[in-house]
């Protein structure tokens, strides 16, 4: 077949000179058939039917050729579509109304007229169809490009208005002057820039910078000023579409007015005008507080929402029952389970204000308010624990900082400030990340300074314009630069995809309109910057986090992404009268939490959306989302209604540094510390007891895997989970003189893997003097077993070793290991090391800004829920307290279940269900398999 | 907080984004589409990977790459000592190893080596850093989170067996020196979790992480599910909110359940292994690692890397006593990796599977760095060796190192690329960096060279702006004859 396509290919080709035969013929057909009304010159007749008959013999042939040209040399688009539709239909009718007049001649059908309407009807489709094709045609040459109907965000009325305009007069003034410039510039960046930008600069055409459109490209100047006609670039858009070397490209044309709009900016001198193009949409700087609408809503927002409602001709949906909010409430302020008796009495109280007064009672929790909070400002400030660049002393973290801040309440204003002029407490922030090494120029710190400030507090990418000018937002790599060079000690050379580019940055801030960060040094310009972030003309600042805060507790933003605040929000009045309403509060977090939880619209039920993009683009509010208990709230429900999840803190709000060291015996290999291997190792410790009366003597251990304790050769304890903290009265084993502490220690496993002992003991003497003993690195460790009596004081331990610090990172600061009475018992999961089991339910590792978390379940995340290791002894723990607790009565055990996790009594059908499971005497295994049943629930592990 | 799905919204495939582009009226952003090549599936040679990681810096001198043999004696010049051991030959003719690597040596000619892989200069050296940068393609920090390769493949390709990960990673334990670092790179970066990696620390309990819960038996697993899926049922929170919310949660603990319900668990217990091959392969951990990769490649393994361990001064990491660690890390791995691809081989597995070799850079006993680009020295060594534990290669050197394929498409008896044979014994011929190792991968495996999603507003490639091209050659495909 393929050596035979140049027959179809030439047949093809003869459809545009086949098209005139129908053309000619059938018009003039029709012209003669009017000669012919009122039953005029019959002579015509004959005539007639051979034109008809010709013609539509034509029309048939031009449609196929027709067909052939479109499928042998690949033409597409609506135009060839339409063009081919009205070709075939031209010569169905054709044959149509060649039958009809047939059959009019042979007597069948009584008169002309059906015929003579078929055959306007021919014509007027052929007309149609003609101009079509000469639309396609252009020139002597056949077209060989796509048409389509592309419209680009350029918005053509603007161009349109300004041609109108300026074709009536003949002088522009400079105003005009600039709108034509900016125009045409317009028109350059939505059709050229795709391959002559400072990004691509094909054919070394550079058309996104005054120094480009002036420079030309590698064929010479592109732009003659006054002089059209000599333009190349002119030249280019101007050619027909199908020329080799037309301009955008073959098939894509400038649309007239476009190419009038740059020959009449070429012919007034092609002016440049200073300001920015601006390609993209751009929410305004300033927030417009909007006048609240008449309404009987008393609260504000409620006010904003209903009117929002009334727009979308929406009814208020419900709101929630008290059970439901209480259990809200408390997730969103402290990120904890409501106590069952909390609920009780909420549900109980009578007042009408009463879930104001709860939303108040739960911000003065501050502790665990800010214990909640903090995950979320650790993600939006990358701040962590653990993470990379600490190793290398390239990273620092701003956890006391931020707690603080959260704590006391300080104004957003102020933390922005401290976070952009920091003090040594906040300075993580701006100081980003460093490896070891060289780091590629868009990675710098400052750079990263820059893209977190964008992306954490403005809601604007800086990262794109880092690398190149920005091809999501009007952001130029200059800006970009010109904003790192704040942070920066040194001038910073602008770097194009990390080629240097010879060209110094200017330091400017994103926004110059809010004012001047010039400044001769760092410091000074770190002030300003700080001084003009906060100003409340900057309403992108207090925009951004409102809607953050909105998203948070709604499960969706006013405008998302939340780090897009271009993008339009679904209710531009409401997030202005917030933010606002945030400014004029002092910039208090907790008033605008409680500003949002306050009102009905936070109260609503659970909005029911059908499918995931509903809540993206076209979103309509109709409540909040359903949202997942984030790993951080999961975990602590966990742990307060079970068992603690987590033992040890990495961040301790007490501020306590712990004394006792974390030790095991030196393992060397290749002359390098390693962790140690498996096996038994033996530690002592003598300490000296002066003459006195004992009051007290306890002692603190906690071992990693396991061991034994003596005190002066007599065994005092064993335990085997280094996070259960072994709490002794030691009083009776010690005496006056010398004592010894002897450690049997046991580190399991198959591997090298981290141990410890955690030692420390405290003797108050009846006059009020304490000492105390702790493990450090004055103890001695042997990893051989010890022959003799080896736990006694008289032991000859002088081949022993010295024990070596391990430090506390793979262990953190047990919440439990301190003198005085119990806390709350568990570790709150904000302030532990990044884990793998939170790392699977969605924490985030902060080596990057995360503003959303993953809310879609994952493989990995069930896995770890299914049969992780971690997470099952955690509910094995709990069911043995719990037989313990409730003497194995399963009734007791399902009631008290329900009602602190779920927060209500189980329906008969539960009941039954678990009584079921549970028998009349629980088994461990039995309560643990109901627990972890009713954690994976959805009622559990959503917010409702 | 986000709404669900919201991945889906950030990330979006090439072909989505440039459709998507004209939808949401960005102009620009058509740029993506109208640039670059729509992705395809294309031809592939390889279905599997495994990746044999070399942790901290094999001397190519002493491994694959031998030059002359400067024997210990008290007195010798460190700036003589190029190899501490003498040459043997391999099967293929010409091409020699060092001593103490006679297995791989006797399977080279069903592979190929590349002799001048150049590592990325990166200023003072930090392991984990050209780790990260040989397992990603891209140098750390970096403004958005970067995949594993693994990642990529996983979220390309899926999993081949439905049960078995796609992305499973061996050997590597996180207590270690630098763990932040390591964990930095086992990742999925910003394609999600979903696409991960599987870790199994000790390829011995590897069983262990597809099974039930410890201790509890196929029977209660399956009762607790029922239970769950009971009280689901009854609980009437199933009516609340959006449906697509719950159905996602319910559906990953379904996945999950049938996963570890599933009979084809027996492919992660290496005691279904006769004793002898067991033995053959168990030189440690590392060992076992290639018999477990052995298994899961025969059994539709997607991505299986097997790592020597990267712990700071140990394993491949020699700052001293250089000689001798090199000789007990060839015992190592000598007859384990000999014996995966015979064994892969004799399947008929390993015309699929695409066994790669290497280590994020080479050592060197003078120069830290690469010629003119000379690092931040971090090693004592002497001029005059006075003691056996200044003999060996104990600074790092970036300027040409060894890879090994096997399989997967891979021509057989190849050896592409050279090194100097005198100091520096840098690549000095068809130079190799880490885009191309990837390309050629993806190669193999049909991925498209382009293939990126859109992240924060910006296209991020499999390999930086999308530039990186394969080996051909290494496919038996010159360039310009494809």
């Amino acid at each position: 077949m393929e050596d035979f396509n140049w027959i179809f290919k030439f047949l093809g080709r003869l459809h545009p000179l086949l098209v005139h035969f129908p053309i000619g013929l059938l018009v003039v057909a029709l012209f003669l058939e009017l000669l012919t009304l009122g039953g005029k010159r019959p002579g015509l007749r004959e005539g007639i039917h051979w034109m008809v008959f010709l013609g539509t013999v034509s029309a048939v042939l031009s449609a196929l050729f027709g067909w052939l040209l479109r499928n042998q040399e690949d033409y597409s688009g609506t135009l060839v579509d339409n063009h081919q539709y009205l070709g075939i239909a031209t010569a169905l009718f054709a044959i149509i109304t060649l039958a009809l007049l047939r059959g009019t001649l042979k007597g069948k059908l009584p008169h002309f007229r059906i015929y003579r309407i078929s055959l306007l009807c021919t014509v007027i489709l052929l007309t149609l169809a003609g101009h079509l094709g000469a639309n396609l045609t252009h020139g002597e040459d056949y077209l060989t490009s796509v048409f389509t109907d592309d419209k680009t965000a350029y918005d053509e009325g603007k161009g349109l208005e300004l041609l109108a305009e300026l074709k009536r007069t003949d002088t522009l003034s400079a105003a005009q002057q600039d709108r034509l410039n900016l125009e045409v510039r317009a028109i350059l960046a939505h059709n050229c820039y795709q391959c002559h930008s400072e990004n691509k600069q094909k054919g070394d055409l550079v058309l996104d910078s005054k120094e480009g459109v002036f420079k030309g490209g590698e064929s010479g100047e592109v732009v003659i000023a006054g002089n059209p006609d000599r333009s190349e670039l002119y030249r280019r858009i101007t050619l027909a579409p199908d020329h080799d070397e037309v301009m955008p490209k073959k098939g894509k044309v400038l649309k007239k007015s476009e190419i009038a709009l740059i020959g009449l900016w070429i012919k007034n001198g092609a002016h440049w005008s200073d300001q920015e193009v601006k390609v993209f949409p751009e929410a305004e700087l300033a927030l417009v507080k909007p006048v609240l609408p008449e309404s009987d809503e008393k609260h504000p927002v409620d006010k904003l929402i209903g009117n929002y409602f009334d727009q979308q001709n929406k009814e208020w949906p419900p709101l929630v029952e008290d059970r439901v909010f209480v259990r809200r409430a408390y997730l969103d302020i402290v990120g904890l389970l409501p106590p069952k008796k909390a609920v009780d009495s909420f549900v109980k109280n009578t007042r009408p204000d009463k879930r104001s007064v709860l939303i108040d009672s739960l911000l003065a929790d501050g502790h665990n308010y800010t214990q909640h909070w903090l995950s979320f400002w650790n993600d939006l400030l990358r701040n962590d624990y653990s993470g990379t660049g600490f190793i290398t002393g390239g990273r620092k973290q701003i956890t006391d900082w931020l707690y603080n801040s959260l704590l006391h309440n300080k104004g957003y204003d102020q933390m922005v400030k401290e976070l952009i002029d920091p003090s040594p407490e906040s300075e993580g922030f701006i100081k980003g990340i460093q490896w070891r090494g060289v780091v590629n120029a868009s990675q710098r710190t400052e750079m990263q300074a820059a893209q977190n400030i964008g992306q954490s507090l403005l809601g604007v990418n800086v990262k794109c314009a880092s690398c190149h000018n920005s091809f999501v937002s009007n952001l130029t790599l200059e800006q970009s630069y010109g904003f790192a060079s704040i942070f920066a000690d040194s001038v910073l050379e602008l770097n194009r995809c990390d080629k240097p580019l010879g060209k110094m940055a200017e330091v400017g801030f994103l926004y110059p309109e809010l004012g001047d960060v010039k400044a001769e040094n760092v410091q000074e310009r770190l002030f300003k910057l700080s001084q003009v972030m906060v100003k409340p003309e900057n309403g992108r600042l207090y925009r951004t986090i409102v809607n953050r805060y909105w998203a948070k507790l709604m499960g969706r933003g006013i405008v998302e992404p939340l780090d897009e605040m271009d993008n339009q929000p679904w209710d531009r009045d409401l997030l202005d009268w917030l933010a606002s309403d945030f400014i004029d509060s002092g910039h208090d977090l907790k008033h605008l939490i409680k500003r949002i939880m306050t009102s009905k619209a936070y109260q609503l039920a659970a909005a029911n959306y059908e499918r995931p993009d509903e809540v993206k683009e076209d979103y309509v509010f109709n409540g909040p989302l359903l949202r997942r208990l984030s790993a951080e709230q999961f975990s602590d429900a966990v742990s307060q209604v079970f068992f603690p999840v987590f033992h040890a803190v990495e961040y301790d709000p007490s501020g306590q540094k712990p004394t006792a060291q974390r030790i095991w015996h030196r393992e060397i290999k290749f002359d390098r510390d390693v962790l140690p291997e498996p096996g038994k190792r033996y530690f002592r410790k003598s300490f000296v007891i002066p003459a006195k009366n004992i009051l007290e003597a306890k002692a603190l251990i906690s071992v990693d895997h396991a061991y034994t304790l003596y005190i002066n050769g007599e065994q005092v304890a064993q335990g085997n989970d280094w996070k259960r903290v072994g709490k002794i009265h030691v009083g009776r084993f010690l005496r006056p003189g010398k004592n010894l502490v002897a450690i049997e220690g046991v580190n399991e496993g198959v591997i090298a893997n981290p141990a410890g002992v955690l030692f420390a003991m405290e003797i108050e003497f009846d006059d009020g003097h304490k000492i105390k003993v702790d493990s450090d690195t004055s103890w001695k460790s042997s990893a051989e077993h010890p022959n003799g009596a080896w736990t006694a004081v008289d032991f000859d331990d002088t081949a022993w070793g010295q024990v070596r610090n391990y430090g506390h990172s793979n262990w953190g600061k047990l919440v439990g290991f301190t003198f005085e009475d119990d806390r709350s018992g568990f570790a709150r999961a904000s302030l532990v090391k990044q884990h793998s089991f939170l790392k699977a339910l969605g924490r985030p590792s902060r080596e990057n800004v995360t503003t959303s978390r993953d809310q879609q379940a994952t493989l990995l995340q069930a896995l770890e829920l299914t049969n992780g290791e971690f997470f099952n002894s955690v509910l094995e723990e709990a069911a043995e307290l719990w037989i313990e607790k409730f003497g194995g009565e399963g009734q007791k055990i399902v009631d008290h279940l329900y009602w602190n996790t779920l927060g209500r009594n189980p329906s008969e059908k539960e009941r039954n269900l678990l009584l079921s499971v549970l028998g009349d005497r629980p088994k461990k295994e039995d309560v643990q398999d109901v627990f972890w049943s009713t954690v994976i629930l959805p009622e559990f592990q959503f917010i409702n | 907080m986000q709404e669900d799905n919201k991945r889906r919204e950030f990330i979006k495939k090439m072909a989505a984004a440039s459709l998507s582009a004209s939808a949401t009226s960005i102009p620009v952003a058509s740029f993506l589409g109208s640039c670059s090549r729509p992705v395809q599936k294309l031809a592939s040679t390889a279905d599997t990977v495994i990746l044999l990681w070399m942790a901290g810096g094999m001397a190519h001198t002493e491994t694959f790459d031998p030059k002359a043999y400067v024997p210990y004696e008290k007195g010798v010049e460190s700036k003589r000592v190029l190899s501490t051991f003498p040459k043997i030959p391999t099967v293929v003719d010409g091409l020699h190893f060092s001593k103490g690597l006679e297995s791989i040596a006797g399977v080279m000619d069903k592979g190929a080596i590349i002799r001048s892989y150049k590592s990325a200069d990166l200023g003072h050296i930090l392991h984990t850093r050209h780790q990260y940068h040989w397992h990603t393609c891209y140098e750390p920090p970096q403004s958005v989170q970067a995949p594993h390769i693994g990642a990529w493949i996983a979220k390309e390709l899926g999993p081949k067996n439905p049960v078995i990960p796609p992305f499973i990673a061996m050997g590597q334990r996180f207590t270690v020196g630098e763990a932040e670092e390591l964990k930095a790179f086992h990742s999925a970066g910003f394609l999600g979790t979903e696409f991960g990696p599987f870790l199994i620390p000790d390829p011995a309990g590897g069983l262990e992480s597809v099974r039930p819960p410890k201790g509890m038996s196929l029977k209660r697993f399956e009762a607790r599910y029922k239970l769950y899926k009971e009280l689901a049922d009854k609980s009437g929170f199933l009516k609340q909110g959006s449906d697509y919310q719950k159905e996602s949660l319910m559906r990953s603990m379904e996945q999950s359940y049938r996963l570890l319900n599933s009979p084809e668990a027996k492919v992660f217990d290496l005691s279904q292994e006769p004793k002898e091959v067991y033995d053959t392969y168990n030189t440690g951990r590392f060992g076992l690692g290639c018999l477990l990769a052995k298994r899961l490649a025969q059994n539709g393994g997607r991505f299986i890397s097997v790592s020597t361990e990267y712990e700071p001064f140990l394993g491949w990491d020699t700052h001293e006593n250089g000689h001798i660690r090199a000789k007990k890390m060839k015992e190592l791995v000598d007859r384990p990796i000999a014996q995966l691809i015979k064994d892969l081989d004799e399947s008929g597995h390993l015309d699929r599977t695409l066994v790669i070799l290497a280590s994020e850079f080479s050592r060197d006993a003078i120069m830290e760095g690469r010629p003119g680009e000379t690092v931040k020295d971090q090693v004592d060594q002497p001029d005059i060796i006075e003691d056996e534990k200044f003999y060996g290669m104990h600074r790092h050197f970036t300027d040409g190192s060894s890879i090994l394929l096997w399989g997967g498409g891979v021509e057989k008896g190849l050896v592409y690329g050279k090194t100097a044979d005198e100091r520096p014994c840098s690549s000095v011929e068809n130079p190799v960096v880490i885009d191309q190792v990837h390309q050629s991968i993806y190669h193999a495996l049909g991925i498209h060279p382009e293939t990126h999603y859109t992240i924060e507003g910006r296209p991020f490639y499999t390999t930086p702006d999308g530039q990186g091209k394969p080996i051909l050659d290494l496919f038996g495909q010159p360039v310009g004859k494809s």
